[in-house]
């Protein structure tokens, strides 16, 4: 996530694993298993298996952006109005600065790189370069 | 009146038709569209506060599996971007 290396000198990020929007046994997207990652899922029934598709997820992508998992009961999802993807800001004092629509057709990441940009200005890394295959 | 109630019907069948037309298109096929009414609807919603409200607070989990924190205490003094999502 380029914005997160921009601006983590700035701001504080954390990603929030919510309940998955096309499992195998739900909303099944042929575009999943097309999906060179093949990324293929039942929805999970307990914690444990919660959390072991958010680890194969971090490390799968090599996922540097700080991570929580929601619980069972959703109740992050559900105060949020999260799924099935969703961008907040919460500013110092812990009020909401930027509620993003809902994904995928509202989820606009460059709304939050605005948001950061004009508080902190333009910051922009070169995105690293990608790994060479063996 | 029969006739009245005729068009109505057939109004409101067209109306039904063009309305999974483009809900399957949206969803990127007419199964898709059923599934999206049947697994998505019940989960979308626009949520209950707005900006300037103060954010709700929720527990979370680490990714070790046992380690419970709160969303707040990841904002140390400054803004906190929260990206929700799932892997599917």
């Amino acid at each position: 996530m380029q914005i997160y290396e921009d601006y983590k000198d700035h701001a504080d990020f954390l990603t929030i694993y919510i309940r998955e929007a096309h499992p195998l046994d739900e909303w099944r997207m042929k575009s999943n298993a097309k999906d060179k990652d093949d990324v293929c899922y039942v929805q999970p029934k307990t914690l444990a298996q919660r959390v072991a598709i958010a680890n194969d997820f971090t490390q799968r992508f090599k996922f540097s952006v700080p991570f929580g998992i929601d619980e069972m009961n959703n109740a992050a999802n559900d105060a949020y109005a999260a799924w099935p993807e969703r961008l907040y800001i919460l500013d110092e004092s812990g009020r909401v600065s930027y509620k993003g629509g809902n994904g995928p057709f509202q989820y606009e990441p460059k709304e939050v790189r605005a948001w950061l940009a004009q508080r902190y200005g333009e910051v922009k890394h070169p995105e690293p370069a990608p790994e060479k295959k063996s | 009146m029969n006739r009245t109630l005729l068009w109505i019907a057939i109004s409101l069948g067209g109306l039904v038709v063009l309305a999974y037309v483009g809900l399957s298109i949206m969803a990127g096929g007419p199964k898709d569209a059923i599934e999206m009414l049947r697994f998505a609807w019940p989960h979308m919603h626009r949520g209950k506060f707005r900006v300037g409200d103060i954010a709700p607070d929720g527990q979370l989990v680490a990714l070790d599996g046992a380690t419970r924190f709160h969303i707040r205490e990841r904002s140390n003094g400054r803004p906190l971007v929260l990206v929700f999502g799932s892997f599917t």
